[in-house]
C-alpha cells in the first residue's frame, strides 16, 4: 500500500516565537493507525493542525491524500475527518441531530445521511441514545459520538488530537477499542497524537515519537521495542559468594550482566527462550533463585533512548499539565 | 455555499429555541424601555398636559400624540441593536470551544460560517420586535397607531425592522467571528452601543440635539430605522414628502448595509483563514 500522509521537513514559528514544529518528516501508510507520541508542548497539535489545514505551514510540505496542503486545502478537506481534543458537540441537539448536521455540511445526500449515521451510532452503542439530547450524554458517550461524527462522510483518513485526553481508564480502553474497530470496519486511515504510552502502543501500526517539534524516530511499536536489544532479567541468588558474572554471560543469548551484591541485572533478547536454562545452571550449581523479575522493553525506555529522558519526566519538566496544554493550544491558533 | 449557510443558520436557531433564554431577557429588555424609561422620561411629566399628550410638542415629535408612539419605534431599534451582544455570542464560544475550527476543516467556503452567523443573527434579532411592539399596544397610555393602519404599515415597519437587523447583523457577526473571548466580544459591542443609541432620534426627536450633533445624529442607522417606522405608525397615508423620506432612510440603512457587510466579510475571513 502507497502513503496516504507524507510530511517533509514541516516546520511552523509564530511571530516572535521558537518553531513549534522544527522539521517534522513522517509518512503514514493507507489504512495505518499511526501515533504521533510525545509529551505536552512538543508540537503535535501543531502539527495536526497544519496536515488538517487549520494552521499555515511556516515551512516543509505535506501530502494528504496525493492533496499539496499548501496549495489544495480543499481537496485535503474533503478526504479528511478531524476529531479535535475538545468536545465541539451541540448539547442542545440530540446524538442523531448531530450526525446530520454533520452530514449535511459534509455534503453527504440526505437519502443515505440517516442510514450511515444510524450504522455509525450502533457501531459505538450509542444507538438507542440517537434521539436523546447531546447534553444528557456522559462525557465517554459524547467522546464517542465525536469519533463517528467526523466519519458520517466517508473520509479517507480520520484525524484524532488526544482521543483519550482527560477520560478514566475504563473509558479509555472501551475509545481504543472503537478506534481500532473503525480502522478494521471502514478501513479508515487513522493518524492521532497522544502523549499516552499505553495508548500509542496498543492502538498503533506506527508509532513516531516527537519532541521538541521533531520526529526522533518512527516504526512498529515491536520496532522500536526490539531497537533496545532485549529484556531484563533480574535475579536474586542465595547461597555462595562466588561471582556468577561470568557464568551467567556465558550462558547462550545473554548479552549483557551487571551484578549488585548477590543480584544480577540480565540483558537478553528473549527473556522467556533463555530463563529455563538460566535457572536449570544456576541449580546445578547448588545454588538457589530467591527472587526473579523481567520487564519487556517498553516505548518509555524508547522514549529515553531517543531524547535522554523519560517520556514522564519529559511531562513533569515542561510543567505541562493537560489544562495548561489546552490554554497554551488555543493561544498559539 | 448559500445552502451551507443556512443548514449553519438553522443549527443556531435550533439550539437556540431549545434554550429560549435570550428571548425572554429580549423582551424583558424591552419592557424596561417601554414601562420605565417611556414613563420616567416621558416629555408630557413636564407639560402637565391631560392623558399623556404631547400637546404642542406634537409636531417635534413626528406627530406621534403621545411620547410611547413616538418611543416605541426607537425602542425596537434599540432591541435590534443590544440583541446583537447576547446573539452574536453564540458565536464566540463556537470559537472557544473549538466548534469554529471543526468547521473549517470541513469542505465549505469559509465566508458560509460567516453567513450562517448573519442569518441567526438576523433571525433572532428579528424576534423582539413583534413583541416589543405587542408589549407597547398593551402599556397603558401606550402605542397610538395612525387611523387606518393597516396591513402595508405593519409590513412597512417589519421590513424597517429586518433591513436594520441586517445592517447590524453583518456588522457584528464580523467582530464575534474575530474576538477570541467573551470579554473582548461585549467590550466591543458596548465600546459601540453607546455612541449608536445615544446619537440617535430613538429617545428625541432630532431638533432636541446640538447643531454639531445632528449631521452625525441624521447618519445614525439607528435614527433611519427610527424615523422609517414612525411615517408608517403615525400616518396612515404617505404624502410625496413623506415617501421621499421614507426612501432617504431605507437607502441610507441600505448603504449601511453595504459597509458594515464589506467590513463584517473582511473581518471574519481574516479570523477564519489559516495562519
Amino acid at each position: 500500500m502507497g502513503n496516504i500522509i507524507e510530511a517533509d521537513s514541516l516546520t511552523k514559528s509564530f511571530e516572535s516565537s521558537r518553531r513549534v514544529v522544527d522539521g517534522a518528516s513522517f509518512s503514514v501508510g493507507a489504512g495505518e493507525v499511526f501515533s504521533l507520541l510525545g509529551p505536552n508542548g512538543a508540537g503535535k497539535t501543531t502539527t495536526i493542525r497544519m496536515l488538517t489545514t487549520l494552521t499555515a505551514i511556516t515551512e516543509g510540505t505535506a501530502i494528504i491524500a496525493g492533496h499539496d496542503v499548501n496549495k489544495d486545502p480543499k481537496a485535503v478537506r474533503e478526504a479528511i475527518g478531524v476529531v479535535p481534543q475538545e468536545v465541539t458537540l451541540d448539547n442542545e441537539l440530540k446524538g442523531i441531530e448531530n450526525l446530520l448536521l454533520t452530514a449535511k455540511l459534509q455534503h453527504v445526500p440526505d437519502s443515505e445521511a440517516k442510514t450511515r449515521s444510524m450504522e455509525l451510532l450502533r457501531l459505538v452503542e450509542l444507538d438507542e441514545f440517537a434521539g436523546k439530547r447531546v447534553g444528557t450524554y456522559s462525557g465517554g458517550m459524547k467522546r464517542r459520538l465525536q469519533l463517528v461524527a467526523a466519519l458520517v462522510h466517508q473520509p479517507k483518513i480520520l484525524f484524532l488530537d488526544e482521543p483519550t485526553v482527560g477520560l478514566d481508564i475504563q473509558t479509555r480502553t472501551k475509545i481504543w477499542d472503537y478506534i481500532g474497530q473503525l480502522n478494521e470496519e471502514q478501513g479508515v486511515t487513522i493518524f492521532m497524537t497522544t502523549h499516552y504510552l499505553e495508548e500509542a502502543d496498543q492502538l498503533s501500526d506506527v508509532v513516531a515519537i516527537m519532541d521538541h517539534g521533531t520526529v526522533k524516530v518512527a516504526g512498529t511499536p515491536k520496532e522500536l521495542k526490539a531497537s533496545l536489544h532485549g529484556d531484563v532479567l533480574t535475579l536474586t541468588v542465595e547461597g555462595g559468594r562466588e561471582d556468577l558474572t561470568i557464568f551467567l554471560k556465558s550462558i547462550p543469548g545473554v548479552i549483557e550482566v551487571t551484578r549488585t551484591d548477590d543480584t544480577y541485572r540480565l540483558k537478553l533478547p528473549k527473556v522467556e527462550a533463555a530463563l529455563p536454562q538460566i535457572v536449570t545452571s544456576i541449580a546445578s550449581r547448588g545454588l538457589t533463585i530467591t527472587e526473579t523479575s523481567f520487564s519487556k522493553p517498553t516505548l518509555d525506555q524508547v522514549f529515553l533512548e531517543v531524547t535522554g529522558r523519560s517520556l514522564r519526566d519529559a511531562e513533569e519538566g515542561n510543567g505541562h499539565s493537560d489544562v495548561y496544554a489546552d490554554v497554551h493550544g488555543r493561544e498559539t491558533r | 455555499m448559500i445552502a451551507e449557510s443556512f443548514t449553519l443558520g438553522k443549527r443556531a436557531l435550533t439550539k437556540w429555541t431549545r434554550n429560549p433564554f435570550a428571548v425572554i431577557v429580549t423582551s424583558i429588555q424591552a419592557l424596561f424601555w417601554l414601562a420605565l424609561f417611556g414613563s420616567s422620561f416621558n416629555p408630557a411629566n413636564a407639560l402637565a398636559s391631560s392623558a399623556g399628550s404631547l400637546g404642542p410638542l406634537q409636531q417635534a415629535f413626528g406627530g406621534a400624540s403621545n411620547y410611547i408612539t413616538f418611543l416605541t419605534p426607537g425602542v425596537i431599534s434599540i432591541v435590534a441593536l443590544t440583541g446583537m451582544s447576547f446573539m452574536g455570542v453564540d458565536l464566540v464560544f463556537d470559537r472557544i470551544n473549538g466548534y469554529m475550527d471543526v468547521l473549517r476543516a470541513f469542505p465549505i467556503p469559509r465566508t458560509s460560517i460567516y453567513f450562517g452567523g448573519v442569518i441567526q443573527n438576523v433571525a433572532k434579532g428579528m424576534v423582539a420586535a413583534p413583541i416589543t411592539f405587542a408589549l407597547a399596544l398593551l402599556v397603558p397610555n401606550g402605542l397610538h397607531l395612525a387611523p387606518g393602519f393597516g396591513v402595508l404599515n405593519l409590513v412597512g415597519v417589519f421590513a424597517v425592522v429586518a433591513l436594520l437587523t441586517t445592517v447590524f447583523a453583518t456588522f457584528f457577526t464580523g467582530i464575534a467571528i474575530s474576538v477570541k473571548s467573551t470579554d473582548t466580544f461585549f467590550a466591543a459591542v458596548n465600546f459601540l452601543t453607546f455612541p449608536f443609541m445615544f446619537t440617535s432620534s430613538a429617545f428625541f426627536p432630532l431638533s432636541f440635539f446640538p447643531d454639531w450633533l445632528k449631521p452625525v445624529a441624521q447618519a445614525n442607522p439607528i435614527t433611519l430605522a427610527s424615523d422609517a417606522m414612525r411615517l408608517l405608525i403615525v400616518n396612515s397615508n404617505l404624502g410625496t414628502s413623506q415617501v421621499l423620506a421614507l426612501g432617504g432612510d431605507l437607502a441610507g440603512l441600505a448603504l449601511f448595509g453595504v459597509i458594515f457587510a464589506t467590513a463584517g466579510i473582511l473581518m471574519a475571513r481574516n479570523a477564519l483563514k489559516a495562519r
